[in-house]
């Protein structure tokens, strides 16, 4: 921990009782400054890392130390910058180069806002290659740069933002555009330039194969997918203990990768398997190639070879508020189990005091009363109604993000994760209205949400954590951490959440009748 | 043996073979029961000795043992399904020795928050989540032989056998 991480700020001390009267241009540490020495903020770090210096030198020649004691020149210490200087010429040390900085990208952004770091700045994965100062300055440039060209496209004054977007693009060649706050930023300037100078292609959508491969890219480069996956799994599981006939609906089906492990672990139960029904819900498939029955083959495949009985139902549709709840097909006597993994917040709008496509959506979910609803959506708020809001926090998250894919060292997969991303990225900051679907929420409001809509929260149990944080250890380097958060579960890296699920039960409905099979009343 | 004859002669009489020498290839079932106890490298490399060990070792019922020695009790009702899933074998090396080695070598934080070194006997959550593991693996060769991925995908298991930088 270096001496410095908790006490940067911009001369606004808080805790602080100290009475320096500060030159706003220049501050003096406060939190230091309680202690008796006097250091200017700005040069917080350097003189860190010549007090690092100093002691190493200390220990390693201890003789040249102690004549120190007998006829050196004692500066005043609470000045502490020249006094380290001092000390270590007196021990004919050379100056040297700053160290390569462990910074992470959100301590450039912090610097770049001149806000408080709320972030330990030593816990730091991105090691600039050339370590030079002027390579950190160029960062924090970037970043800066980068928040006031957002703030002018917020304004709507374009011409401005796209010399900003020039500039930005030459400061991107003095960095190390392959890792660190090189690589996000021009991800982020990528974003800008699409909303300033291609407005209506921005949305970098692609066909539902491409989507499906980067999906299943980015489930193999990090781990939240397969937390996502797991969690639900587990919950899932525990719902249909002691049911005979289960039927999931799972909104997006992708490659169907989540549900192997359901099968495998039905097969396994005490008490044998039950009859498994799967509804997958897709995008349709263009030129008559039915993907979603594919996949729907391949899981009846597997679930033969495990001997569980398995029926698979494909529901094609471009929007889930597209989705009726007859197309389900839902059988009375069966036990439902619906699993949102990262979709729901598509059907938000932007307007809170305006009903959203979700409402309804929520509604005939209700309505099919389930044993059990799985919601994992990503930890963030990329669905402020201000543009410059959005973007700061989602140069946040993403941050975060391409800071955890750093673990991966399976090159294939961490680049076509990136793109992954960069797709979210180009929804949240270059999209408006119905073509944003990328909205997500933190979790305190979706509480709220579906609290609101009918339903109450299931506490995952332990086995969801401890299987979480097993598969943690398997699956990644130090620095992600599984959270419980009043019994729902987060995946987040270094401290900060970046995704969350929860499991929810619809509240006992007296009213509402089941809509059974035959039931056409159009519920939207 | 050394006979003495009427003459005074000395022969040498074949010598009998009191005790048969011992050819552990003549003797399956001991060897089996030697290779029962070893580890998984050493049954790997007791299956390059020979086209016979080689026949021996791979039997599944040895890697069956190796996988689960250590689980007490042993799950029940799980062969039929890792054997269509690919063998005991093959959960052993893509699946229990990653698990094994990975949990054994890191602190594992349980609930309560204490730290375990995890030991070498499994708990039911690992044999579990090893299972499911095993079964993603099945998967996804299953969709790669569709050639729905274009060329052969990479399974989601690659991370786990990679050595991690910590």
């Amino acid at each position: 921990m270096g001496p410095y991480d908790s006490s940067v700020s911009a001369g606004s001390s808080s805790g602080s009782s100290s009475s320096c009267s500060v030159k706003p241009a220049d501050p003096i540490d406060g939190l230091l400054a309680g202690a008796g020495y006097r250091v200017r903020s700005s040069e917080l770090r350097q003189v860190a890392q010549r007090l690092e210096r100093l002691e190493t030198v200390m220990i390693n020649a201890p003789t040249e130390v102690s004549h120190l004691a007998n006829d050196a020149v004692h500066y005043n210490p609470s000045d502490l910058a020249s006094w380290v200087d001092s000390l270590l010429s007196e021990l004919h040390q050379p100056e040297i180069a700053p160290d390569p900085s462990t910074f992470s990208d959100l301590n450039y952004i912090a610097h770049a806002q001149g806000g408080p770091v709320l972030v330990n700045p030593m816990v730091g994965h991105c090691e600039l290659s050339s370590g030079t100062e002027i390579e950190e300055d160029s960062g924090i440039r970037l970043v800066h740069v980068l928040m006031t060209c957002a703030e002018s496209v917020h304004r709507g004054e374009l011409s401005l933002a796209a010399s900003f977007i020039e500039e930005l693009q030459g400061l991107l060649t003095s960095v190390d555009g392959e890792r660190g706050i090189g690589k996000v930023a021009g991800y982020f300037i990528d974003a800008l330039s699409r909303r300033v100078f291609a407005p209506q292609e921005a949305s970098l959508a692609g066909s539902a194969f491409e989507n499906a491969v980067l999906y299943h890219h980015f489930y193999e480069a990090c781990p939240y997918l397969k937390f996502a996956h797991f969690t639900a799994n587990q919950a899932i599981l525990e719902a249909f203990d002691g049911h005979d006939c289960v039927h999931v609906i799972d909104f997006n089906l992708m490659h169907g990768l989540q549900w192997p492990a359901l099968i495998q672990a039905l097969a396994l139960r005490p008490g044998g398997p039950p009859l498994l029904r799967l509804t997958g819900i897709g995008p349709p498939s263009p030129d008559g190639h039915d993907s979603l029955r594919e996949i729907g083959l391949r899981l009846a495949e597997l679930a033969r070879s495990v001997n569980v009985r398995f029926a698979f139902r494909g529901v094609a549709a471009s929007r889930l508020d597209d989705v009726k709840p007859w197309m389900l097909q839902v059988n009375p006597k069966e036990v439902i189990a619906v699993n949102s993994i990262m979709q729901l917040h598509k059907l938000l709008g932007s307007d809170p005091s305006r009903g959203s496509p979700i409402d309804p959506v929520l509604e005939w979910i209700r309505n099919l009363n389930p044993k059990i609803v799985m919601v994992v959506e990503q930890e963030a708020n990329h669905n402020q109604p201000e543009f410059l809001d959005r973007f700061t926090e989602a140069l946040h998250y993403y941050s975060t993000m391409f800071d955890s894919l750093e673990a991966c060292s399976a090159q294939l997969e961490k680049s076509l994760a990136e793109m992954y991303i960069q797709r979210e990225i180009c929804n949240v900051v270059c999209c408006e209205g119905l073509a944003r679907v990328e909205r997500h929420e933190p979790l305190d409001k979706w509480r709220d949400r579906l609290g609101g809509a009918g339903f109450t929260s299931l506490h995952l149990g332990s086995n969801a954590f401890k299987q979480a944080s097993m598969l943690l250890t398997l699956f990644s380097a130090e620095g992600y951490c599984v959270e419980e958060n009043e019994g729902c579960l987060t995946l987040g890296w270094h401290s900060r959440p970046l995704i969350a699920a929860s499991a929810w039960q619809a509240m006992p409905v007296l009213q509402h009748p089941l809509p059974l099979i035959n039931h056409h009343q159009n519920v939207i | 043996m050394v006979n003495l004859l009427q003459n005074g002669d000395v022969c040498m009489e074949e010598l009998k073979e009191e005790t048969p020498m011992f050819c552990i290839n003549d003797n399956e079932d001991v060897l089996v029961e030697i290779l029962r106890r070893l580890d998984g490298r050493s049954l790997g490399s007791a299956a390059c000795v020979c086209k016979m060990w080689c026949g021996i070792a791979r039997n599944d019922a040895l890697w069956e043992h190796l996988c689960f020695r250590h689980v007490s009790p042993p799950p029940s009702g799980v062969r039929p399904v890792v054997m269509a899933l690919g063998g005991y074998r093959r959960l052993y090396m893509v699946c229990v020795r990653p698990v094994l080695s990975r949990l054994g070598r890191m602190r594992v934080r349980v609930g309560g928050g204490e730290s375990d070194l995890v030991s070498r006997v499994w708990t039911r959550q690992e044999v579990e989540l090893s299972l499911s593991l095993f079964c993603v693996d099945y998967y996804e060769r299953l969709l790669g032989g569709g050639g729905k991925l274009g060329d052969a995908p990479a399974s989601s298991l690659i991370f786990l056998c990679k050595t991690v930088n910590v």
